[in-house]
């Protein structure tokens, strides 16, 4: 992005205050503002005069890990085939909201604007930042894709309303629709006598103490626990919707793991206080008093690194673990990959026990049949236009195009997400192999791949390229999930979620290491109540039920 | 001449010595660790207990970063932004400093409280952004080294320091018929080395180390600096939502190697150095310390 001094005054307090601050030292550039924003500028302006002239887009429609190259071949050939020019913004991805807000708020707006937190469609419909998109729009330009969101994703377009408007395009994610794994230390399992993979959670018990008491690892020493942080949601789903999705993350802060919202009799309930999850903590509390919890479960089971490895497992402490992705752990060969090892996650624990065996399970059955391990969302980030876009019909209309192209047009989507053909990939008959397969996601970004497909995710076409993945998937990752609520922005979640969140970690860690009786749930939901809980669930209800209409 | 130690004494300095080597020790071993670890495999890295020397060597993280293409970009613009930086630094803070110093200087107390105004207010982020976007040094070196060129702390504490050198010497200069200008270069400067020393440092680990900035006013990846580039890599593993959606070769596992590796990169630099600096930067602070 170059500079740009197009400016929309009276945007945000915050606009107004500095501009305020800024009319004594810079009077020209307020009278620009005046005007209207384009006129006067000397930045690249050509749009929408001649319909033969390209299209200019300032885009921020990706995922920017790096900046797109504009004389990429990926971003030549998509200007040439839409006549359009592009112009990339680059935001720094792990600081998006902090740049992109300053950006905001100084005036400066791209055309197309991926919403990397759902929680800010409302800010920036009330900031007069995004703009309604209406459904004959997206049906007219892109019947394709609003087809395939209506047959596969139909909660996807809840997440992109406001008070009724369509502010985005909703944007999938396919490894949503599979729950987080559940693996075994097959190996383990066998050396102490069990021959089926566990099902129940009297089974998971029983395994538990022989991997405890019966030496799996044969080291002569009683090290092995049966379980660390990272099955726990899997354990706290035999009994109900799980109370707490991920151990670690609530444990740093992160209060959208453990305010998880579910249904109850039609109406959007609270997982962590639901009185199944005392039953479902009584049980972890005997387990850990037993010994089957690794102690330092607390600082959980990944010590160090990427997320989803489990130091824990790979060091033969524990014999499950979970929360990862089918995909992490996947332990047959690409057979079309020649150096291929399995996932990632799955390679670094074969390269720490060879001998190791690591099988997908299935998510314990409680004793009321419930069972689950969460699942992902389904929905992506959506992608915006704004208000400064829709002056100019034609970028609307372009935006749509290139969606719509993105899912009807295979190799132009391979194209879109992988690069360039027959350089970063080609096609061997109806086998999609991919050349540069060890890009970075910046170096990926760089080369133009996954910047100009609109966070287009269309499963069919991901089916058909990563045609042996999804098999895989299929085979070991149709488990029993719990997926989430969408429920809309709420005042009070900002208002406590941190407090709620502090609250259910202390009372969850507490009661599993026997630091509090299992009773002390009782005391701990009347605290979560007490403390802005009641007043969350009722907002959230209410939201919920005005979103979906009811 | 030998100075006999009582039992007190020798007690009180094996308090101190293993103290003092203790808190070596505290600081030493994760950098041990950290340089272990960039050399050594995954499975090395994956499992319990420290990694203090490396036993088996991977130079894949090192090759990583290495291979990533804006890093030696982005170590220039550092190496200018410092050099820079630190030189605008130590001018603009010393030509505002020298003058405060003089007891002669009109308003003196005045100045010296409008310096001391900036310490409490500031405008805020978005103002900032503004200013930078319109005066036009947006997306270049300057907004990186222009906005915080002078310190009011730097300044205060330079200035106690020159007011602390004798006035005399100044006066028999004078008496030998140098005018200001050489009283500033031949007197006050040569003997200010210390305080040099220490703005200088100051300025410039804080040069080096600075990102937040570069990511607020620098919109070009070409342009960024060294920690923005890496710490765009010691992150890029931790963000689940980058899995999300982009299927399922997209992972973005990113080996502690890697981040271990790029953190020596960064780091070495100013580990070189420091040590030939630290001398002056005691001697500096202390001075600066105390009140005139």
């Amino acid at each position: 992005m170059r500079q740009t001094t197009r400016r929309i005054a009276g945007m945000t307090l915050a606009v107004a205050m500095s501009a305020g601050l800024l009319a004594g030292c810079s009077k020209g550039n307020e009278e620009q503002t005046g005007q209207g924003a384009s006129a006067s500028t000397g930045a690249s302006q050509g749009a929408s005069s001649a319909s033969t002239q390209p299209i200019a887009l300032e885009w921020l429609g990706y995922d920017s890990y790096g900046q797109p190259d504009p004389n990429s071949s990926v971003v030549k050939m998509v200007e040439k085939k839409f006549n359009a020019k592009f112009d990339f913004w680059y935001v720094d991805s792990q600081k998006w909201e902090d740049n992109l807000n300053v950006r905001l708020a100084s005036g400066e707006m791209p055309d197309v604007l991926k919403i990397t937190n759902r929680q800010n469609l409302p800010k920036y419909v009330s900031q007069g930042i995004i703009s309604p998109i209406p459904m004959e729009t997206l049906e007219k330009f892109a019947p394709t894709y609003v087809k395939f969101l209506n047959e596969n994703y139909p909660e996807t377009w809840d997440g992109v309303k406001y008070q009724g408007n369509i502010y985005a395009i909703p944007m999938t994610n396919l490894n949503g629709s599979y729950p987080t794994v559940v693996i075994w230390r097959k190996d383990w399992l066998d050396k102490v006598g069990i021959t089926k993979v566990p099902e129940t959670i009297d089974e998971y018990e029983q395994a538990f103490a022989k991997f405890r008491n019966d030496d799996p690892d044969q080291d002569g020493k009683k090290d092995t626990y049966g379980l660390s942080d990272f099955a726990l949601p899997n354990i706290l789903g035999a009994y109900g919707y799980p109370g707490i999705s991920d151990f670690k993350g609530a444990a740093k802060g992160d209060a959208s793991k453990s305010i998880q919202f579910t249904m109850k009799d039609d109406n959007v309930v609270i997982a962590a206080i639901q009185p199944e999850m005392k039953e479902a903590l009584a049980t972890l509390q005997k387990w850990y008093k037993a010994g089957l919890i690794d102690p330092e479960f607390v600082t959980s089971e990944n010590t160090t690194g990427y997320w989803a490895d489990s130091q824990a497992f790979y060091n033969s402490k524990i014999g499950i673990t979970g929360m990862s992705m089918f995909y992490h752990w996947r332990n047959e060969l690409n057979p079309d990959i020649p150096d291929d090892a399995g996932g990632g996650q799955y390679k670094a624990f074969k390269e720490s026990v060879p001998s190791g065996e690591a099988v997908f399970g299935v998510p314990a059955v409680g004793p009321n049949g419930a069972a689950g391990t969460p699942m992902w969302d389904t929905a992506s980030h959506p992608i915006a236009i704004t208000t400064q876009a829709m002056k100019d019909p034609q970028k609307l209309e372009l935006l749509l195009k290139m969606i719509e192209a993105a899912c009807t047009d295979y190799e132009y989507y391979l194209t879109l997400t992988n690069g360039q053909k027959d350089v970063d990939w080609k096609l061997d008959e109806d086998k999609f192999i991919n050349l540069t397969a060890s890009d970075t996601l910046a170096e990926a970004n760089v080369k133009g791949k996954n910047v100009l497909n609109a966070k287009v995710s269309y499963d069919p076409f991901i089916k058909k390229r990563d045609a042996f993945d999804y098999q895989f998937a299929d085979k070991y990752a149709k488990i029993a999930g719990y997926s989430a609520v969408y429920v809309p922005n709420v005042e009070a979640y900002g208002k406590y979620s941190n407090t709620l969140n502090k609250l259910t970690v202390d009372a969850y860690f507490k009661i599993i290491t026997g630091g509090a009786d299992v009773d002390a749930f009782d005391k701990y939901v009347a605290d979560f109540r007490a403390n802005g809980g009641d007043e969350l669930e009722k907002e959230a209800n209410e939201a919920y039920k005005t979103m979906v209409g009811k | 001449m030998r100075h006999r130690r009582t039992t007190s004494d020798t007690v009180f300095l094996v308090f101190v010595y293993a103290f003092l080597g203790a808190l070596s020790l505290a600081s030493l071993l994760p950098l041990m660790q950290a340089i272990t670890i960039s050399l050594s495999p995954p499975e090395v890295v994956n499992s319990y207990g420290f990694h203090l020397i490396p036993t088996r060597f991977d130079f894949a993280g090192f090759e990583r970063v290495i291979h990533y293409d804006t890093i030696w970009t982005a170590y220039g613009n550092t190496i200018v932004r410092t050099l820079l930086g630190t030189a605008i630094t130590l001018v603009m803070t010393f030509l505002g400093a020298y003058p405060l110093s003089k007891r002669t200087l009109p308003n003196r107390k005045l100045w010296t409280g409008i310096v001391v105004l900036t310490m409490f207010f500031s405008g805020g982020m978005i103002p900032a952004y503004l200013l930078i976007k319109n005066i036009g040094i947006m997306n270049s070196i300057w907004a990186l080294v222009l906005p915080g060129a002078v310190s009011a702390f730097m300044l205060l504490i330079v200035r106690n320091f020159i007011m602390a050198l004798p006035e005399s010497l100044e006066e028999s200069a004078k008496i030998d018929g140098a005018n200001d200008i050489v009283i500033l270069f031949r007197i006050v400067l040569p003997l200010s080395l210390p305080i040099i020393a220490t703005v200088g440092l100051y300025a410039g680990v804080g040069h080096w180390n600075a990102w937040f900035d570069s990511m607020i006013y620098i919109q070009d990846e070409r342009k960024q600096v060294l920690q923005m580039i890496l710490r765009k890599i010691l992150l890029e593993g931790q963000d689940v939502s980058a899995e999300s959606g982009s299927g399922v070769h997209a992972q973005a596992v990113n080996s502690e190697t890697v981040k271990m590796a790029a953190l020596v990169v960064s780091v070495l630099p100013i580990l070189f150095v420091y040590p030939f600096l630290q001398k002056y930067f005691v001697k500096g602070t202390l001075m600066g310390s105390v009140k005139g």
